[in-house]
């Protein structure tokens, strides 16, 4: 599997999830899509297939196809996508001409926006409401991400083969954002908020905790001791997944 | 009986200090990550004496880790500190090896039936991987087969793949297949055929968070089979169960005969040694592989080991941990049963692993393990336990006691 197809894998359906979150607790840009009604689709070729859906201040990301949608987006290679989402590249207008302003400034502006919330400076991360929503969609990209990696990374495939079936979650204390992976016969189902019985928990003390070890910039192991981390269950799965996290930053 | 609940405030407070010097606060096998929750351990000690050990902040525990194994007579056996601080006082790391080891090897030669000669390191991984080299010097060959999710050290090739530092060519020769699956073997070896040089084993399968599994009726006779029959060299890791369920080898216990066995742990009740023996047959690739370490040679553990196992030898130490585990385990099943609870024993009673299976996620068995550490019972949730000749009838019945109060509490605990 080459690099960039997992990049564009990636940055397709755990990158752009966020976008929901972006719209739901960034009060810009909730303002700014109040009265959109847009699906767009991504196609990139010889790679995945994603759209999104706003529609009454409400953003929905979802892999696949969708039946009507307003505008298509193609990628002539993963290669392509992944430029255009490192802010270097164009999309190929497949359908949609209308939107062509649309796509150019309006679009442009909400993708600018969620940029900023995934690519924090530490001056950024000492404002508490940037540091909530920056941890929360590294929380939602990590929990998609596994997806990706455990499927499509060759050391991700190994570390996901060892996991068995069941539900992990990962919460910030004390009252969320939550994600959870569900595993079950090799596939991994991620989603937002809690599952239910899950098999093991990872439970972080607060946004600040969370976003030290979702960034790599903490000690997890002494962070787990000190209680800053919390995990119960079936901790090789934890242990599984994270080997799985690790995997992201040679991608993003 | 109300219970005091201990509290680790200097515990907490040195792991702190720690996490700013050392990586991980405290890392590998004592490392306070598994040990969940956390917050009911403790993570330093100041001293252990017999079945116990004591805290920095003065808590007393049962200890039913035995330091993960080493343990077999109990922390700081009279005899064994005797035999280490004479060789200490006389000699231990000298510029030329010490008659000890010389008397420690003949010890093992004449205890251990399959063993000719015997080899002296620190550790079980140091063993484990030298029974490897001198399998592929004997044979020419480089394939090794392995059991998954079995442990036998920390070097890249005893290592998970996938893992941080282990990379693909570090698994390059090694075959894994599933416990007890005499059959799977079978199959490898022919799909291997004059490629594999040895197969390593623990004699049962002791996993970390799961059942341990003891070898079905003719398992090993039938691997023992195969390796005679291909020329593959049987190394059996001996290093957690050795001088617990047989002092002759766990093979003898089993009823098979390796080539070689590796042996640590209960070996020197604590003091640093481990061992390799094995046949005739591999004693001159012994000496051509070169393999040494800067303390392999202290004379100190050689003299404890000695008188370690002189000691398991004179009171039967494996007959007495076999009893007094059975007895702990059962008394406990007992109890959890009164709470409605399914505690499962796995693996032998000297070392048995134990679960709730009633939560298949181990959340409840975690608290139960934690609940009784907290009341002086140190419980481990993820690992198999070990049970020493100095754990008492009072220790075991007060156990049962903090068990029964562990359960109490969780039954009242909100959900």
């Amino acid at each position: 599997m080459n690099r960039e197809l997992i990049k564009a894998n990636l940055n397709l359906h755990a990158v752009l999830k966020n976008l929901e979150d972006l719209v739901v607790y960034d009060s810009e840009t909730a303002a700014f899509v109040e009265n959109w009604n847009v699906s767009i689709q991504f196609i990139i070729w010889n790679g995945p297939r994603a759209y999104c859906v706003f529609e009454r201040g409400v953003c929905t990301v979802c892999r696949g196809r969708h039946k009507h949608p307003s505008v298509i987006l193609l990628f002539i290679s993963p290669k392509h996508f992944n430029r255009m989402m490192n802010g270097k590249g164009h999309p190929i207008l497949l359908k949609g001409f209308t939107r062509l302003g649309f796509l150019k400034t309006e679009f442009t502006r909400i993708t600018e926006r969620l940029e900023f919330y995934l690519k924090p400076t530490d001056e950024l991360l000492t404002d508490d409401s940037y540091l909530d929503l920056n941890t929360r969609m590294t929380l939602t990209t990590a929990a998609f991400a596994v997806r990706e990696i455990a499927l499509l990374d060759p050391v991700g495939k190994l570390a996901a083969s060892r996991i068995r079936n069941g539900s992990v979650n990962f919460k910030i204390l004390p009252d969320g954002p939550c994600v959870h992976m569900r595993f079950q016969d090799g596939d991994v189902e991620p989603g937002k908020g809690e599952a239910e019985k899950p098999m093991a928990l990872m439970s972080m003390k607060n946004a600040r905790a969370a976003n030290d070890f979702l960034n790599g910039r903490t000690d997890n192991f002494a962070a787990i001791a000190s209680g800053d981390i919390m995990v119960r269950g079936q901790i090789p799965m934890l242990e599984s997944v994270a080997l799985i996290l690790d995997r992201i930053p040679r991608y993003l | 009986m109300k219970q005091k609940l201990c509290q680790y405030t200097k515990s907490r407070e040195t792991f702190k200090r720690a996490t700013k010097v050392i990586p991980g606060g405290i890392y590998g096998h004592l490392s306070p990550a598994p040990l969940v929750p956390s917050n009911a351990y403790p993570f330093y000690a100041l001293r252990a004496r017999g079945s116990r050990f004591w805290d920095v902040d003065g808590n007393e525990f049962i200890d039913y880790m035995c330091a993960y194994g080493p343990i077999i007579l109990g922390y700081h056996h009279d005899k064994v500190d005797a035999a280490a601080r004479q060789q200490y006082e006389a000699a231990s790391c000298v510029t030329a090896a010490t008659p000890v080891m010389v008397e420690l090897a003949e010890y093992l030669v004449d205890l251990i039936p399959i063993a000719d000669w015997a080899f002296f390191a620190k550790n079980g991984g140091d063993v484990t991987s030298f029974a490897l080299m001198l399998a592929r010097a004997a044979t020419g060959r480089k394939k090794i087969v392995m059991i998954e999710g079995a442990y036998h050290g920390v070097a890249p090739w005893a290592q998970a793949p996938a893992h941080p530092g282990v990379m693909d060519d570090d698994h390059k020769n090694y075959l894994r297949i599933g416990w007890n699956d005499a059959a799977q073997f079978e199959r490898v070896v022919s799909e291997n055929a004059g490629e594999i040089a040895g197969f390593i084993a623990t004699p049962y399968h002791h996993p970390v968070f799961a059942d341990n599994e003891l070898p079905r009726d003719g398992y090993w006779q039938k691997i023992e089979e195969l390796c005679r029959k291909r020329g593959i060299v049987l190394i059996v890791d001996d290093v957690r169960c050795g001088f617990r369920l047989d002092l002759r080898g766990s093979n003898e216990y089993f009823g098979f005969k390796p080539d070689l066995i590796c042996l640590s742990k209960a070996m020197g009740n604590g003091y640093p040694i481990s061992a390799l023996v094995g046949t005739e047959s591999l004693k001159s690739v012994a000496s051509r592989v070169f393999f040494t370490g800067t303390y392999w040679f202290s004379a100190a553990p050689m003299a404890a080991a000695m008188a370690t196992l002189e000691e398991l030898k004179r009171i039967n130490g494996p007959r007495i941990v076999c009893e007094a585990g059975k007895k702990l385990t059962d008394g406990l099943v007992q109890i959890a049963r009164g709470y409605g609870y399914d505690l499962k024993v796995s693996g032998h009673p000297s070392m048995p692993y134990l679960r709730i299976t009633n939560d298949e996620s181990m959340m409840l068995h975690q608290d139960w393990c934690g609940e009784c550490t907290k009341r002086g019972a140190y419980f481990c949730s993820h690992h198999n336990w070990f049970i020493s000749t100095a754990h008492t009838e009072i220790d075991i019945e007060k156990t049962w006691d903090i068990a029964d109060n562990a359960l109490k509490a969780l039954k009242n605990k909100p959900a």
